[in-house]
């Protein structure tokens, strides 16, 4: 991995909060270990399944799995840096945990395109 | 999923482990980075599920759950974590979302032991984690120092209380609760405790409460609580006062101990002290006690009190016939009877004044003063008759038989009465003069009693005097032995000497007859006995050395049953001559029939052990008791010695008859069964005439010796000069001129050169005195 400074210009339009990676290479400041890619991957893995469970729910709204998903997707979100998706995610769940089950569909639609968007940012990344 | 871990520092072992459960796979790995970047090491678990499996076989120091889990969520996974053997105190920390207060009261209703809002704040979390693990430990080790105390103290039957004065509430620890009986849910309260001690200790109890409350001073005391199972159990309580800022009282902490089994083990002690162990009376510690106590009290109030010299007549007989055990179980059935006589009480007082103004009642008792002596003490009477009614009570209550293993006794009792103050100032002096009022009835017909009367003076004293000069006898070397000659007349030969102890007290020689009754009835017969063996053989060692081992025969030595009670008897024999370089056969042991029969059992052993080193036995005073004849087989004796009760009368014109037959017929059995038959008490030449017609020539008495110091038996040797190299026998007392040198031997007697020497004897006797 680069330690070259990400140009702003050369990343696609989603994109991964610097502050955020910068954390997470502290954790193994010279790459030995390959946190970096490991965590990435991790996530990856885990956004692409729930990709798919998001995509259901969308069309079938229920309104425990959209929030169960949410809220696991909070954290690890935040975590990598895809700050555009934790909040989304905590939007969702607190509107949710709130009983205001209106819009369950379009929730999940909406945290499908987010999850979509930092798949492919993680995605960049991984393979930059 | 391969394990990703961090460098590690320092070993592991040495840092905290913790589970960490979350279903999300990147939360956990960052988690877990984190936290191994802050010195944790860290177990996964992707689900409440697992992490109940894990916590089977791993112990980690804390679990982390993430709050919201699919399947088992972290609450319902707390909840079964703590259900779990030994996880009760296991650190949990709940990890939850943000604003999220239901879930942190959940968090905290499931058993969590803190929550943690999830963040991006590792090091927040790593804080968190060292406090909670020292909070922990800190909750573990004092839950084991909590249960170490209790542990200790129901080891030590204790508990701690504490009583708080505002409300008057009790607070009892559950091992406060067990000591009283009680479990550890159980409410109970001041009242309800105090309801447990007996009624008559009760009303004293809260007096003196109620006085260390007043001046808030310490309590400490022992009192006696009925458990609910109605064991009464004794209890030690301890309490101290606790002050507030003001400084007065606000409380009371205190212990409850169970210390019934230390108590009786010093009620034992006190008893062993106090009492005699076998008929449980007081002994004579507690008589001397109990009486001054009496008297005290008797001249305080101004009353009388009495002490009853009891003594049981003829015990010894039934001791010495029939044995200890006979002996013991009469004395603890005379024990009973005489303690219903009176108004016996067993109680060890510690001071009478606590006990009302009348306590002196509860001195009296029956004692055993020692052996078979007895004696009651009535602390308060109206006047003489009073004492002479339990007296005569006594009397006869005792003149009833006592059936005692298989034997019917006859004892009666003799009783002393003195009264305080009319026949003496003192205990000893009242004891000393009861005894001789015993004795004044001892020395008349027994089985009566007498008061003490100023012409007893001085008598009683006289006794207790001999008593105690006697136990110096021995050290200070008071005690000598005579040498009474044992002969044989027909050969004219010293066969041997008997050793007769005398006591030699100051310029008075004191004859057996008044000190050796004492010495029994006192048990210092025996260590008498110990000393006349060694003494016996020293003289024995003078003798050999002066006359030769080969001449010299035996010195006999009377053994009284007492001396074969104690196990090293044939050692102690071993030991003496062994001192005195003689060989063992120089000690004869002569035992009564009455000691022989007694202990029969126990004497056959020993009387073998004798007799295979060299020891012979003789049968002292044989015809006078009552042995059976089948008894002598099994006895390895070697002498029977015919009671003088029958020697006397053989030159007597009416019993001679009688008591010729009988002194013929033991000796005939002597000879039959292969013994030496020997007579005692030969005094006059008649009678030594007698017994050589009835084949008797081994002979001891006056008519030959008185018992003689050692130092003059061998002058008394030199005057019997035969010119024989043994040691001849010069009969001094017989140089009455009458002529013996004809008397007829019996017919059937082989010729007997013996009668020859016999004559030149008597003809040497007379050279030897004129």
């Amino acid at each position: 991995m680069s330690d070259a400074p990400i140009d702003d210009a050369d990343l696609p339009p989603p994109s991964l909060d610097v502050a955020a990676l910068s954390r997470l290479r502290e954790l193994d400041p010279d790459g030995r270990h390959g946190v970096l890619s490991r965590v990435l991957t991790a996530f990856e893995t885990s956004l692409a399944r729930m990709l798919v469970q998001l995509q259901s729910e969308s069309g079938r709204g229920d309104p425990e799995v959209v929030r169960g998903i949410a809220h696991t997707l909070k954290s690890s979100s935040a975590s990598v840096g895809a700050l555009a998706l934790a909040r989304a995610c905590g939007e969702v769940e607190r509107r949710l945990r709130d009983g205001q089950h209106d819009d369950v569909c379009a929730d999940a639609g909406r945290l499908a395109m987010e999850a979509q968007r930092a798949l492919q940012a993680v995605g960049a990344m991984l393979r930059a | 999923m391969s394990p990703l871990t961090l460098p590690a520092d320092g070993a592991a072992e040495d840092k905290p482990l913790l589970l960490l459960v979350d279903d999300e796979e990147v939360t956990r790995l960052l988690t877990r980075l984190h936290l191994q970047e802050h010195g944790f090491r860290v177990e996964e678990a992707d689900s409440g599920e697992q992490a109940l499996a894990l916590l089977g076989t791993h112990a980690p120091d804390l679990v982390m759950l993430d709050a919201m889990m699919p399947g088992l969520d972290g609450f319902a996974t707390c909840r079964e974590l703590r259900r779990l053997p030994g996880l009760a105190n296991l650190p949990v920390l709940m990890l939850t979302g943000l604003e999220d207060d239901a879930s942190i009261n959940r968090a905290f209703e499931a058993g969590a032991t803190d929550f943690f809002v999830k963040s991006q704040q590792w090091s927040l979390l790593a804080v968190r984690l060292q406090y909670l693990l020292r909070a922990s430990r800190t909750t573990i080790e004092l839950e084991r120092s909590k249960a170490k105390l209790a542990r200790a103290q129901d080891l030590a039957r204790m508990g701690s209380f504490d009583w708080r004065r505002n409300d008057g509430r009790l607070s009892v620890s559950p091992e406060a609760m067990r000591v009283v009986g009680l479990g550890p849910h159980e409410s109970v309260d001041l009242r309800a405790l105090l309801g447990m001690v007996p009624q008559d200790e009760r009303r004293a109890l809260r007096r003196r409460l109620l006085e260390a409350l007043r001046h808030a001073s310490p309590v400490a005391c022992d009192l006696p609580m009925v458990m609910f199972s109605g064991k009464r159990r004794m209890m030690h309580i301890e309490a101290e006062p606790e002050f507030n800022e003001q400084g007065h009282m606000a409380s009371y902490t205190g212990v409850v101990q169970d210390v019934n089994d230390r108590r009786e083990a010093e009620d034992q002690i006190q008893r062993l002290a106090h009492f005699d162990s076998l008929t449980n009376l007081p002994n004579r510690l507690q008589l001397r006690d109990r009486a001054d106590r009496a008297l005290e009290q008797a001249r305080r109030l101004g009353h009388q009190f009495a002490l009853l010299w009891i003594d049981l007549d003829r015990f010894k007989e039934v001791n010495d016939a029939y044995g200890h055990g006979v002996g013991d179980e009469l004395l603890i059935e005379a024990a009973r009877r005489l303690k219903a006589c009176v108004r016996h009480s067993d109680q060890v007082l510690d001071t009478l004044e606590s006990a009302g103004p009348r306590s002196h009642r509860l001195l009296e008792a029956v004692c055993r003063h020692g052996g078979d002596e007895f004696v009651a003490l009535l602390p308060e009477i109206a006047s003489e008759q009073d004492a002479s009614r339990v007296a005569d009570r006594i009397v006869a209550v005792m003149r009833e038989p006592i059936y005692a293993g298989t034997q019917e006794c006859r004892v009666t009792a003799s009783v002393g009465v003195a009264i305080y103050p009319r026949d003496g100032s003192t205990v000893p002096e009242l004891l000393v003069n009861a005894d001789a009022a015993m004795y004044s009835v001892k020395n008349q017909d027994r089985n009566a009693l007498a008061f003490y009367g100023p012409h007893l003076a001085g008598r009683g004293r006289e006794r207790f005097e001999l008593e105690s000069a006697l136990h110096k006898a021995i050290e200070r070397d008071e005690l000598v032995l005579h040498y009474q000659p044992k002969v044989d007349v027909r050969r004219a030969e010293l066969i041997g000497v008997e050793a007769l102890m005398r006591w030699q007290r100051g310029d008075r020689l004191v004859p057996p007859m008044d000190f050796i009754p004492l010495a029994e009835k006192t048990g210092l017969i025996v260590p008498m006995s110990e000393w006349v063996l060694r003494e016996a053989a020293r003289q024995a060692r003078v003798w050999a050395d002066a006359y030769g081992l080969d001449s010299f025969k035996s010195i006999s030595v009377n053994l009284p049953g007492h001396v074969f009670q104690r196990s090293d008897l044939v050692e102690h024999i071993h030991q003496c001559v062994r001192e005195a370089g003689v060989p063992h056969r120089v000690i004869m042991v002569e035992i009564t029939e009455n000691t022989l029969m007694s202990t029969l059992e126990n004497i056959t052993l020993t009387l073998d052990k004798l007799n295979q080193i060299g020891v012979e036995v003789s049968i002292d005073d044989f015809g006078s008791g009552a042995t059976s004849l089948s008894a002598l087989t099994g006895v390895p004796i070697s002498e029977l010695k015919i009671d003088r009760s029958f020697v006397q009368h053989l030159d007597n014109n009416v019993n001679g008859a009688r008591s010729a037959v009988i002194a013929e017929i033991i000796i005939d059995l002597g000879r039959k069964l292969g013994l030496r038959v020997v007579a005692e008490g030969v005094e006059r030449l008649g009678q030594m005439e007698e017994l050589r017609k009835l084949g008797c020539h081994l002979m001891q008495g006056f008519l030959f010796s008185r018992a003689l110091p050692a130092d003059e038996l061998g002058p008394w040797l030199d005057g019997t000069q035969t010119g024989r190299g043994s040691w001849p026998v010069a009969p001094r007392s017989a140089l009455s001129g009458v002529a013996l040198a004809g008397a007829p031997a019996l017919a059937g007697d082989p010729p007997e050169p013996a009668d020859d020497d016999f004559s030149r004897f008597l003809a040497g006797g007379v050279a030897g005195s004129g």
